[in-house]
Order: structure tokens, then C-alpha cells, then sequence
């Protein structure tokens, strides 16, 4: 695995290289918040969806309350988990570059490359993943189904909410789903959608993992950070690529390089 | 012997037939007190929902000498529901509510056969037609012009169609009746409906369960003779009062259910002690009914209480949907016979971790593989190294 060498290590020939390493604000602190929110949640919604549906403990005492705190933190929870989903599509809007609805859509040529690249990578017909700084544009297909299969899970979720617990507005917005499909389907469903995102857990994380160890950018730390390490040539291609493209100029970011200034 | 109150032929003498008597006379016929009459006004004034001042009027309306006729019809059925309200040891106040009706057709317990049965609805349709009630028992066959249901040369669609389409009120009682229940459970050969289904546009108030609670029964017939009209229902033309709330709710096992104390197998300690039975396949979670509250065999008992979980024979489909009625979830179809829905569930995450773990190895390998001739290469050809480096992503 050869390591970029750079051609002088005077002040003067360091600024002109172009494979010299800058550091850029990537994930900006509402999609770190929203990334690990998500995160806590899933979790938890995990552990007592499972106990909801096979109670593996055994309650002692006579004040035990088991099921009780479960089907609490569930909702409370799962409601929380659609409230957090709120931040994260205003900053599709207002986010810098790597958080933008922009970034989501496979608009400009590099974007397709990426994807090609990317397919190659995982297939064993490529050495090294498509630079990227934000998401690879395959990953990105992988977070719009964690997102659909999220938003499954809220519609479903709120229709046994409802079954159970039925306000006026939620049986309006919901109570017609269980006369179509049967609630037992739906709970089929809703219990079903958990293993697909524990299996897109175990996959986030390994190829995170991969492609940091690959790049050696700062990928795993980022997401803590918010900052990834990367060439001066990566951030002028990818800020080339943008305006080449369909849509709207933008900048790269917010804070875009901090070795320029 | 069963008590069998119903169907003092309408041609019996006039002076003795039920049909001229009130609830109360009734009662008072079959030594049922006056105290216990309005015990049972109060009980099912509360059933309804209603105020307590109700019990009051409708005490008065079950005092006073009405006859409306009645017509019961059993196409695809096992009697059940019949049978549901028949075997009772001892007449209840609920059954003389039945027969303060004029009971002018029923085939399972009318004295009259063949032609002279069939006459009497006939009768009924022409002579009351807009006046009397229909009660439905039974799913309907549609398929192949509704053959596999004949009674006196008519399809059971011909007769439904001719007797519910000229009738005051009509109540379809169990699940077959409703929605088509265990007959119209896959594969359904015979292409079986409900009701509704079979014969659209029709005002019906479903009774569903497997069989109908004839308490409820007796309670929507009260609701009849009192105010003239049928209770409030809701999106599935169930009355409100016996539907509107989940069993789980209303279930003496719920504390254990949220304590989290569970039966684990049939007559372990659990079972002894009467916990909840969720994880026994109990679908109270998913059922609409009241038999927490109204209970059967004379508010005995019901089979929760009784220690087994519940089925939800009056949900939708329920033959369908909620079996396997000892698992939390169907299985689902397409998987084989025994395949749950965990089972799939842990099988995709199994296969994802295999398949990470190869790639992830199989990556390693490449590397490790690759490195020693790429360091070789590296140190002879050090003027492209960047070069090589960029071809190398």
C-alpha cells in the first residue's frame, strides 16, 4: 500500500502539492447529533421491541413493572426517532454540501463514476474506493433504504399505537391501514424491518471500517469529529465535479479548508 | 334437557303463546322475580353503555307487549351460534328477550319441515315485508352461482338477497356471517362471504365471534325494542359497546402482562398462578370484544379466565390472520409450513455477517498478498510512485 510522498518538504513547495493532506468539516453538528441519536435509538427500540415480542426476562417482586417500562420506552422512543428525523431533513436544506438533498441525488457525472467505482470496490475488481469526502454515492443508496425501511416503521409502528392507545387524529391518519392489511401483518412487518436494520448495522460498520483503513482519511473518527483528512487534489476534484454538474452551484462547505486560509 | 324456549308454532293457541307476552310476563312465567328482571335491565343498559337512568326505560319498553317477528337464516354454518344460545341449563333473562320476538322461521329448532317451513318465510317476506327482523347465521357461497348452499331449491344468495332486501333490521351473527369465517378461510372453495360481502348495500350490524355472545345479541335486540334503532357501530358495523376496546384491556391478566409475569408452558407454575398468557400465542393484544366484561355461560367465565389465550374470533379473517393461534405472529406465506417470522429475520442477519466476515477476509487476504510485490515494485520504479498510487485507486 504505497502512502503519497510529497515532492518537498520546504513551506513553499508544501503549499503547492497537491496530494498534501487538509483537513475539512464534514459532518457539521446536527448530522453528528441526528447520526447518534439515531443510533441510541435503534438500539433501544431494538432491545425492548424484542422483549415486547418474546419477554425474555422474568420479573420478580411484587412491584415488578417489566412489560410495563418496555412498551414505555418503546413509544416513547419511537415517537422521539420520528422527531429526530425532523432536524435531519431541515438540514438537507440548510446542512453544508455532504449533508445536502444534493449529495442524495446521483446528478453529476463523478457521482455515477463513484457508483461504478464503488460496485467494482466491493467486488473485488478494484484496489482502492472511489474518493469521496462525504458519502459514496453507493452508500447513499443503502441510507435511502434505511430511511424507507425507518419510515416504515413509523407508519407501522403508529398503527398498533393506535390499535392500542387511539387518539382521534391517529385513528384518522392510520385506523383505515388495518382494515386493508391486518394488523398481525403489520406487526409482521414492523418486527421483520429490525432484523433488515441489524443487518444494515453490521454493514454500516464494516464498510466504514474498510474504507477507512483503506483511505486512511480519518473516516471512523469523523463521525465523532466531524473532521476528515484528505488531499488538496480530492477537494478541488470533488468542488469541479459540482459545478460540471446539473444542478445549482455550492460550495463544497460551510468552513471548506482550513489550510487555505 | 336443554332449556328450548323459542317457537311456539305461530298457529298455537293465542292466549298461551309467548309472542303475546312481554319480557317481564315472561319472566314472571318462568319464575324469574321482578328484582332479578331488573337486575338484568341495569346489566344491559350498562353492556350498552348507556346512562344509568336508561335502565329505567328500558325496563318500561321491555314491560310492554311488542311482537316484532323474526327471522333466522343458517346457510354455511355449524349451528354454532344456535347452539351458543340454546344451551343454556336454566332460561336466562337474555333468552326470554329472544323469545318475546315472534320466532316465525329457524331451521334447526322449528317444528315445521319442507314445504310448510318454506311457506312460513314466505309469509314473513310478503305479509311483514319492511317490519320484521333477519337474523344471519352462516357464511354465503358465491362461486359457480352459489350451488354449494341449497335449502328448498334456492341458493342461499337467492334467499339472502330476497328476505335480508325487504327487512326492518338485519343482524349477522358469528364470524361466518360477517366476513365468512372459517368457510371462507383458504382455500375456499366454495368462494364463501359474509353477508356484506355477498349481498352489498345491505345495513347490517355485525355480531361477530366464533360463536356470537347472545348476551350481546340480547343486548342489541333490547337496543331495538327500546329506542326503535340500532346501536352506534363502528367502521366494521360492529356495535361500539361490545367492540370498541381491545381484550388485552380489559383482562383481569393484564397486570401480569405489564409486571411482566408470563405462562411458559402449558401447567407450569406460571399457568397455576394465572399469568398472562402472551406468550402462549394469546391474541387479546389484536382482539376487539367485550368477553372480559359480558363473559360466557352466564358471565361463568371466558377463556382467558378459564387459561387459554384468547384466539380474536372476532377480528377480521380471524382463521387466517391470527393463527397459528398458539404463536405471537403469523407465518408468513411463501416460507414453508413452520418458518417464522424470527426465523427469517435471523437468517437475512446471519446471512449479511457471513457474508461481511468473507468479504472482509477475503480482503485481508488480497492485501496481504498483494503488498510484497507492490513494495518490490515500488522500490525499483521510485520515479512514479505517485503515478502508481493513483492508479491504484
Amino acid at each position: 500500500m504505497a502512502t503519497p510522498i510529497t515532492p518537498a518538504c520546504t513551506p513553499d513547495g508544501l503549499a503547492k502539492d497537491p496530494e498534501r493532506i487538509v483537513p475539512i468539516y464534514v459532518w457539521e453538528l446536527p448530522i453528528r447529533i441526528t447520526h447518534w441519536g439515531l443510533v441510541a435509538l435503534l438500539v433501544l427500540l431494538t432491545v425492548t421491541g424484542t422483549y415486547m415480542h418474546s419477554p425474555f426476562l422474568t420479573a420478580n417482586g411484587s412491584r415488578a413493572w417489566v412489560m410495563g417500562w418496555m412498551r414505555f420506552l418503546h413509544e416513547l422512543s419511537g415517537f422521539l426517532l420520528i422527531a429526530i428525523f425532523i432536524p435531519r431533513i431541515y438540514w438537507f436544506f440548510a446542512g453544508n454540501h455532504y449533508a445536502s438533498w444534493r449529495s442524495w441525488l446521483p446528478h453529476t457525472a463523478r457521482q455515477w463514476t463513484s457508483i461504478k467505482s464503488m460496485v467494482a470496490y466491493y467486488g473485488f475488481r478494484r484496489r482502492k474506493p472511489f474518493e469521496e469526502i462525504g458519502h459514496n454515492s453507493l452508500a447513499i443508496f443503502a441510507y435511502i433504504a434505511v430511511f424507507a425501511l425507518v419510515a416504515v416503521e413509523f407508519i407501522t409502528g403508529l398503527v398498533l399505537f393506535s390499535a392500542v392507545e387511539g387518539s382521534r387524529v391517529l385513528r384518522a391518519l392510520v385506523g383505515w391501514i388495518p382494515r386493508i392489511i391486518d394488523i398481525q401483518w403489520i406487526r409482521s412487518a414492523h418486527f421483520l424491518i429490525m432484523f433488515l436494520l441489524i443487518a444494515f448495522f453490521i454493514h454500516h460498520i464494516y464498510s466504514a471500517l474498510l474504507v477507512g483503513i483503506s483511505e486512511k482519511n480519518g473516516e471512523m473518527e469523523s463521525i465523532f469529529t466531524g473532521w476528515k483528512f484528505v488531499p488538496k487534489r480530492l477537494v478541488d476534484e470533488v468542488s469541479d465535479a459540482e459545478e460540471k454538474g446539473t444542478a445549482p452551484r455550492r460550495k463544497p462547505g460551510r468552513r471548506p479548508v482550513r489550510g487555505k486560509r | 334437557m336443554p332449556h328450548q324456549p323459542f317457537l311456539a308454532p305461530s298457529s298455537a293457541g293465542k292466549s298461551m303463546s309467548p309472542i303475546d307476552r312481554s319480557v317481564l310476563e315472561l319472566c314472571q312465567c318462568h319464575g324469574i322475580s321482578r328484582r332479578r328482571f331488573l337486575e338484568f335491565c341495569t346489566a344491559v343498559t350498562a353492556t350498552l353503555a348507556l346512562p344509568s337512568g336508561y335502565a329505567q326505560v328500558v325496563a318500561t319498553a321491555l314491560s310492554q307487549k311488542k311482537k316484532p317477528v323474526l327471522v333466522w337464516l343458517e346457510f354455511q354454518d355449524c349451528a354454532g351460534n344456535t347452539e351458543s344460545m340454546l344451551r343454556t341449563s336454566h332460561p336466562t333473562v337474555e333468552d326470554l328477550v329472544l323469545e318475546s320476538f315472534s320466532w316465525e322461521y329457524h331451521e334447526t329448532i322449528m317444528a315445521a319441515y319442507g314445504k310448510a317451513a318454506e311457506s312460513a318465510l314466505e309469509r314473513v317476506v310478503r305479509e311483514e315485508k319492511g317490519k320484521y327482523i333477519v337474523v344471519v347465521e352462516g357464511a354465503i357461497p358465491t362461486a359457480d352461482g352459489g350451488v354449494y348452499c341449497t335449502i328448498g331449491g334456492r341458493t342461499a344468495l337467492d334467499i339472502a338477497q330476497e328476505v335480508c332486501g325487504s327487512a326492518a333490521a338485519i343482524i349477522a351473527v358469528g364470524a361466518c356471517a360477517w366476513d365468512g369465517g372459517l368457510v371462507r378461510s383458504g382455500p375456499n372453495p366454495t368462494g364463501a362471504l359474509g353477508l356484506q360481502g355477498a349481498v352489498p348495500g345491505l345495513n347490517v350490524v355485525n355480531l361477530p365471534g366464533c360463536p356470537h355472545n347472545s348476551a350481546n345479541t340480547a343486548a342489541v335486540l333490547v337496543h331495538y325494542l327500546t329506542f326503535g334503532q340500532m346501536p352506534a357501530l363502528d367502521p366494521l358495523n360492529r356495535p361500539l359497546f361490545a367492540y370498541g376496546d381491545i381484550i388485552h384491556d380489559q383482562c383481569e391478566r393484564r397486570a401480569h402482562y405489564d409486571a411482566g409475569r408470563f405462562v411458559e408452558e402449558w401447567d407450569d407454575e406460571g399457568a397455576r398462578k394465572g399469568w398472562c398468557l402472551y406468550k402462549m400465542g394469546c391474541k387479546g393484544p389484536e382482539a376487539n370484544y367485550n368477553c372480559p366484561t359480558v363473559q360466557w355461560n352466564g358471565s361463568t367465565s371466558w377463556p382467558v379466565k378459564a387459561g387459554h389465550g384468547c384466539i380474536a374470533c372476532a377480528s377480521p379473517r380471524f382463521w387466517d390472520t391470527k393463527s397459528p393461534f398458539y404463536e405471537r405472529l403469523p407465518h408468513p406465506a411463501g416460507f414453508g409450513v413452520d418458518v417464522t417470522v424470527s426465523e427469517i429475520g435471523w437468517t437475512v442477519v446471519g446471512a449479511v455477517a457471513v457474508a461481511t466476515a468473507a468479504h472482509g477476509i477475503t480482503s485481508i487476504v488480497r492485501d496481504r498478498r498483494s503488498s510484497e510485490p507492490t513494495a518490490n515494485q515500488a522500490s525499483e520504479k521510485t520515479g512514479s510512485k505517485e503515478q502508481q498510487s493513483r492508479e491504484q485507486r
